[in-house]
């Protein structure tokens, strides 16, 4: 099977305590052509890990310190979105249900067959990349969002809300001809092709101000 | 001057007695012939002006010759005038006129020549012992710089060796005051030479240990003895480290202590590697205690699941490694290794987990029991006093020795201790354990441990040996169980009774080695 696709710039984390099955993970991982790098201890990985990187973290269950549970509710609070598979030598129901609650891509049970990992991982990059891809997008939104002028953006408001020109007019006290000159510089500036595009900009838009939610579309 | 040179008094050698005569006559002569001379010269401008010249000579010749000079300055100058001023002139010949003048004279002359030599020795002694007192304090004083010089040295020396000793060194005074230490103890406390004196050796060890320090402390004043204690002090991270502290007292003639001497000999590590130890065991005695079946099989799967992922997922590598185009055989042959260790790993803690419920032969050694009890007991203290329970031995004498597994019959006897502290947790009075050790008939020893809990229901004290039984909210009863299995692999017998102090106390023999 090949694995080409995956030998770009993603780094699988991998934190165990155990020294032997940090080594034996990331011999495999470098046998398949991935990059990774091991860890002792989540404190370990927090120091040598970066945003720009992307990729995944494969994480023991019992560590020293925090467990990989508390650990993945630390990351989230600090609002670090890496996708996490877990690894644990005995999994028991309602751990592996937070985990996967919490937005684990997997929960792999110490021994696991390489395909189990090697599939975990494949699908954590997707979903990294997804959400970085959105990520990337909400901010090119959120900055052209800041080249509209205030009028503008109150026209922007009032066209996302729905509302036909002849209302929007009303509302501001301008005529039907200056609401659609405004609105054609809006499209233009925000890039949209369609009302609809321009909708759901004002959602992602709404989205970032209530909270960075995590890349899972 | 010629004359002003230091004459010495003969010595006694004939050559310098030679030369001290011929230095006198030559001495007395010249003095009496400037006296002659001066008085030819004056006799035209005054009356009998000679004598009191000759008595100049006199005193000169004595001063600067001596004795021996003076005394032939008085005959030359007798004779002198007796020829050419004495009438009849240049005859030796003394009128009667003028016999009594110049009988006179030479009264006169030897007395003067006496008081002048013997002015001149007493001046000459003088200044002679002033001389040597001189010389004596420059060697006294050089004597003196020599030893400060040697005093530096040593004292040098002896700092060279104290910093040479890996280990930290200090002096105090009687109250405990550091006088001097070498810079490893300032090095760990992160002081200054002087502000260590005035700190209190009590103010950097551990909360913990300060009281067990005083008492030491107070009972080597008291005794005038060495003490010793294994304490934590704090160093200049913060930090605590163990230290063995040792500290001898100088006694000073009357009997009271003069100072002390000490050393801290750093056991971090050693504690470390014991404490390791006992948590091993803890843990080890704390499953077999505690946990259910069921998590007893959990625990040993995740143990062996941990070596069995490696092997997995290296296995793995492995096959990649070698299909890799092109083959890549180093990578291949170091995860074959790692295979190899992790499947060693993995057959350790089989055999660890076997030996833990093992009723099979073990490697016997012939032990005295009593030293197998004092090991435990040494390993127990800090477990011990961490649950604020006293641990008491009661070893009996000239026991026989016993053939056993030393490290299995360490655990009974931790097990039985662990279960006697726990079934104190609730005492509120003393909480003590006594281990004890006796003859029993047939030449056997018997062990016994007794606590002062709750003790146990009489139904109860025949059950306790079964597995899955437990008084203990969180035990699940195979300590025992495992106890038993241990002491009958050892042929001995294990059994509960009603301690007389009213708790627990639990026995078991082991017979003697034939």
């Amino acid at each position: 099977m090949s694995t080409d696709e995956n030998t770009g710039a993603e780094i699988v984390y991998v934190v165990d305590d155990d020294q032997a099955i940090r080594t034996g993970v990331c011999n495999l991982l470098d046998s398949v052509g991935l990059r990774s790098m091991p860890f002792g201890s989540s404190e370990e990985f927090l120091t040598q890990w970066s945003n720009e990187a992307p990729g995944c973290l494969v994480l023991d269950v019992r560590l020293p310190g925090l467990t990989g549970i508390e650990f993945q509710e630390k990351l989230l609070n600090s609002g670090i979105y890496i996708p996490i598979i877990f690894m644990t030598a005995h999994g028991d129901i309602p751990t592996v249900k937070t985990a996967m609650k919490a937005g684990a891509i997997e929960f792999l049970t110490k021994p696991f067959q390489e395909e189990e990992l090697l599939i975990a991982i494949r699908k954590a990059f997707s979903v990294d990349r997804a959400r970085r891809q959105q990520a990337a997008l909400e901010r090119s939104v959120k900055t052209r969002f800041t080249l509209l002028r205030p009028r503008e953006r109150e026209i922007f408001d009032l066209v996302t809300a729905g509302l036909p020109n002849k209302e929007i007019a009303d509302t501001l006290g301008l005529s039907i001809a200056t609401v659609k000159l405004h609105r054609g510089h809006v499209m233009e500036k925000m890039r949209a092709n369609s009302l609809a595009e321009l909708v759901r900009m004002a959602d992602s838009l709404k989205g970032l101000e209530k909270h960075h939610s995590s890349g899972k579309s | 001057m010629m004359f002003g040179m230091r004459l010495h008094p003969p010595t006694g050698v004939s050559d310098s007695l030679i030369e001290y005569g011929l230095r006198s006559i030559a001495i007395a002569g010249v003095f009496v012939l400037l006296a002659l001379l001066w008085s030819m010269f004056l006799q035209h401008f005054i009356a009998y002006p000679f004598v009191f010249l000759f008595f100049g000579a006199v005193m000169g010749s004595a001063w600067f010759g001596g004795t021996i000079a003076g005394f032939l300055s008085v005959i030359m100058s007798a004779a002198v005038i007796a020829f050419f001023f004495v009438p009849p002139v240049y005859s030796i010949e003394v009128n009667a006129t003028s016999r009594t003048y110049y009988i006179a004279f030479i009264v006169a002359a030897s007395v003067m020549s006496w008081v002048s030599s013997a002015r001149k020795r007493s001046e000459t002694a003088i200044r002679e012992a002033r001389d040597r007192l001189e010389e004596r304090v420059l060697e006294r004083t050089a004597e003196i710089e020599r030893a400060h010089l040697d005093y530096v040295e040593s004292e040098r020396r002896l700092r060279l060796v104290t910093e040479a000793i890996p280990q930290q060194i200090w002096t105090a005074k009687t109250d405990g005051k550091v006088e001097y230490c070498n810079q490893h103890l300032l090095n760990f406390l992160g002081c200054s030479a002087e502000e260590i004196r005035e700190r209190d050796f009590i103010s950097v060890l551990h909360p913990d240990d300060q009281d067990a320090f005083q008492e030491a402390w107070a009972q080597a004043i008291n005794s005038s003895k060495p003490y010793e204690g294994e304490w934590r002090v704090r160093g200049a991270s913060g930090q605590y480290r163990w230290f063995l502290v040792r500290s001898i007292p100088q006694i000073s003639a009357d009997g009271s202590i003069a100072c002390w001497y000490g050393t801290h000999i750093d056991v971090e590590e050693r504690r470390r590697v014991e404490q390791a130890l006992l948590e091993a065991q803890l843990e080890l005695s704390h499953i077999s205690r505690t946990l259910s079946m069921g998590e007893l099989t959990a625990f040993i799967a995740h143990e062996l699941n941990q070596p069995l992922t490696a092997v997995l997922t290296n296995a793995y590598a492995c096959r990649r490694w070698l299909g890799a185009e092109p083959l890549n055989l180093d990578r291949a042959v170091f995860t074959a290794d790692q295979i190899i260790e992790e499947t060693t790993r993995a057959g350790a803690i089989v055999a660890r987990v076997r030996a833990l419920f093992q009723r099979g032969e073990h490697v016997r050694e012939e032990v005295n029991i009593n030293h197998e009890v004092q090991k435990l007991v040494g390993r127990l203290r800090d477990e011990a006093i961490r649950r604020g329970v006293v641990i008491r031995t009661k070893l009996a004498r000239n026991l026989p020795r016993v053939a056993v597994d030393a490290v299995q019959i360490q655990q009974v006897i931790f097990n039985l201790a662990i279960n006697g502290i726990d079934a104190m947790a609730d005492v509120t009075g003393t909480r003590e354990l006594c281990i004890s050790t006796e003859r029993a008939d047939g030449g056997n020893v018997l062990v016994t441990v007794e606590d002062k809990g709750t003790g146990l229901d009489p139904e109860a004290v025949d059950k306790v040996f079964q597995p899955f039984f437990t008084t203990k909210q969180e035990g699940v009863g195979l300590g025992l169980t495992i106890s038993r299995t241990i002491i009958e692999a050892h042929k001995g017998h294990i059994w509960a009774a009603a301690s007389a102090a009213g708790g627990t106390a639990i026995r078991f023999t082991i017979p003697a080695s034939p």
